[in-house]
């Protein structure tokens, strides 16, 4: 076992391999209240890689209702009370990760799926908590005890990945020109450690070939600068394909860090488990803070308040609204006269975006004839 | 169907319940069969060197009641739980298998059989297959380490996976309509796309990884490592093979040419090597290092009577 450091425990950790960091991480951030699981990122991933014969229960990208929703069933819910009660000291995670909670001969604490678990990927949605009869769905002041939220899950090309620890044949790989986690097609042989490892159970075994497959980042798309199928085919514009430094080289003119370091808005899934996942998410403003902390680990409170007055804070603002705004993969940004504008490694514009639109507001009445008859009114296009 | 016997081929290629009723039938009348044939064989060996009989003409290699398959005498092979390395097996699900070996100058085989209920010949999710392994040294001299070798010591393997066995008995009707046999297909590339362009969405055949294929024309993998962890499938496939599953058990012939060009130094007539082997239960999750293994045992091949 390797000391490597975590910088979302606030410690070094234990992992089978030195793992250095890449050049630089791929990253993609989810503001997860714009979200309404419409799962069009889930058909732009589904028909673009993997609707294939074999592929059939395969959804790299899928989004499902949290708390009662999963893909596969129970997928959090299971490593988490395997690993058992675990405590932070503030920024500082007391607790064990599955690396360091490995059984004797394991690499990784982890657990198998059944077949039938991986066969109801909308298991539970749109269901809320709490009773009908207890409660309303309307919300009341500040929120309601009633209450879910979608939650898009795609691989979060951990920085310490467990696949990539528990392969036996080190037949996956996180690529160092831009930490994207690849399972090498030629060397798997379908022993299926990876989806026992992984905690987010985000690999998955094709029955035509016989080898593990996973989300690959579209990294053809990323290669060429541009976002992913499932940033681009989001009506909410909730998401966006970045990269991350780590927090020593934060640059606040970088887009994903900027909200992940400077603002702290973006938080990692589930990071107690000790992989540094690398999706981060904007937690919803309406769930209890005890839902998000275990989900989303310190910071919550502080992340719900800044998303809440984000109206009064053009830069951030102005960030938010370049999100699906390009197909492009953003450099750095800035927000200057009420526009914010995107730009490339090279410095130039890709696009920019008024953080108000432009509107006209039209006179109230206006004057026509019916059979000859003055009427005023509002016109309608219908 | 040949000579109005139902084979377990015809069964895996028409399918058919009364088919398969008929091949239950038939494998519990083939085990009857072979257990009386068994009576008539030598009892079993525990510690002496499985010494591969020399025949005359072509190896029975897939026929496991052949009459030659008489002459070696059968040597019990312990097994163990694999825990050198992880991920270990945790429990062990089968404690022997019987070996034996003939060859004919040219060509070797072995014939391993070992205790398993189940049939395990479909590649699932967390659904893995039986198999079997047989472990050679490549060359005469220090015997290289029990863990599919070292650096600088590698090892000839010879693999056979139930699936595998499958995919040829079955002409490769061993994917998703297999699996899952009411599975009610939406459009697929295949449907709409031109071959070549349809092959793409198969991405670990297109690459070439050997094991996607499911058309094949041997049930053995033949592989050098060096190591745990370092299969690597050689180039040259020169192995044959079969398995049967009769009477709670597999019976599994595997078979190489003794010049082992490429790998290693030949097995020669006279010569005695090193040789371990591995089981597979698939329906006890084993897979991988999740193995059963033996330790090292002799291979003494018979000269020429």
């Amino acid at each position: 076992m390797a000391k490597v450091r975590n910088w979302q425990l606030g410690r070094e950790m234990e992992y089978p391999y030195e793992a250095p960091r890449p050049k630089r991480q791929f990253t993609m951030i989810m503001d997860t209240n714009k979200c309404i699981a419409c799962q069009s990122c889930t058909i732009a991933c589904k028909s673009t890689w993997t609707w294939g014969k074999g592929q059939e229960f395969m959804l790299w990208n899928n989004i499902e209702t949290k708390p009662f929703g999963f893909y596969p069933t129970g997928w959090d819910v299971n490593i988490l009370a395997l690993l058992g009660e675990q405590s932070w000291d503030g920024d500082v995670y007391e607790g064990q990760t599955i690396f360091e909670a490995a059984p004797p001969g394991e690499r990784v604490l982890g657990w198998t799926p059944a077949e039938e678990d991986w066969s109801h990927p909308n298991l539970g949605e749109d269901e809320p908590t709490g009773n009908a009869e207890e409660t309303t769905y309307v919300p009341d002041a500040p929120h309601s005890l009633m209450w879910m939220y979608y939650l898009q899950r795609i691989c979060n090309h951990c920085t310490y990945p467990a696949c990539v620890a528990a392969c036996p044949r080190e037949a996956i790989y996180k690529r160092p020109e831009d930490g994207i986690v690849l399972v090498d097609q030629t060397r798997c042989r379908g022993y299926q450690e990876c989806l026992t490892a992984c905690p987010y159970k985000k690999t998955m075994f094709n029955l035509e070939t016989r080898v593990s497959e996973k989300c690959i980042g579209c990294y053809p798309k990323v290669e060429q600068g541009l976002q992913t199928q499932c940033t681009t085919a989001c009506i909410g514009r909730l998401r966006l394909t970045n990269f991350l430094s780590p927090p020593d080289e934060a640059d606040p003119r970088k887009p994903a860090d900027f909200l992940v370091h400077i603002r702290k808005i973006a938080l990692p899934l589930y990071p107690q488990l000790g992989l540094e996942p690398n999706v981060y998410y904007i937690p919803p403003v309406h769930v209890p803070t005890e839902y998000l902390t275990q989900m989303f680990g310190p910071g919550v409170e502080e992340a719900v308040e800044m998303y809440r007055n984000a109206k009064d804070d053009p830069e951030l603002l102005g960030l938010l609204m370049l999100f699906g705004a390009t197909e492009r993969i953003m450099d750095t940004w800035d927000v200057r006269d009420g526009i914010a504008r995107a730009y490339d490694e090279r410095g130039e514009e890709i696009v920019a975006v008024p953080l108000r639109e432009p509107t006209f507001v039209r006179s109230f009445e206006f004057a026509t004839q019916v059979e000859g008859k003055p009427v005023t009114g509002y016109r309608h296009n219908t | 169907m040949a000579g109005g016997k139902i084979t377990r081929r015809d069964a895996l290629v028409y399918g058919g319940a009364a088919a398969g009723g008929l091949v239950a039938g038939g494998a519990a009348v083939a085990g009857l069969a072979a257990a009386v044939d068994r009576r008539k064989l030598a009892p079993v060996v525990e510690g002496a060197p499985i010494v591969a009989a020399h025949v005359r003409g072509e190896l029975p290699v897939d026929d496991p009641d052949a009459g030659a398959w008489r002459r070696p005498r059968r040597i019990r092979v312990p097994l163990v739980a694999q825990q050198i390395v992880q991920p270990h097996l945790e429990r062990t699900g089968v404690t022997e298998l019987h070996a034996r070996a003939l060859h004919t100058g040219d060509e070797l085989a072995f014939l391993l059989e070992w205790e398993d209920g189940e049939v395990d010949d479909l590649d699932g999710i967390h659904r893995y297959h039986d198999a079997v392994a047989v472990q050679l040294a490549t060359r005469r001299g220090p015997v290289p380490p029990l863990t599919m070798g070292g650096p600088g010591a590698p090892v000839h393997l010879l693999q056979w996976r139930a699936t595998w066995q499958r995919d040829i008995d079955s002409g490769g009707k061993t994917g998703v309509d297999q699996i899952y046999p009411a599975v009610v297909h939406d459009v697929m590339p295949d449907d709409v796309l031109p071959p070549e362009t349809a092959q793409l969405y198969w991405v670990g055949r297109e690459a070439g990884n050997p094991l996607s294929r499911s058309l094949r024309s041997t049930p053995i993998e033949e592989i050098v490592a060096e190591g745990f962890g370092t299969v690597t499938h050689l180039p040259n496939q020169t192995a044959r093979g079969f398995g049967v599953h009769e009477g709670g058990r597999w019976r599994v012939i595997l078979a190489l040419p003794t010049a082992r060009a490429g790998v290693g130094e030949a097995l020669a007539p006279g010569t005695s090597w090193p040789v371990a082997f591995a089981v597979w239960l698939g329906s006890q999750d084993n897979r991988g290092g999740r193995k059963h293994i033996a330790n090292w045992h002799t291979l003494a091949i018979e000269g020429p009577r």
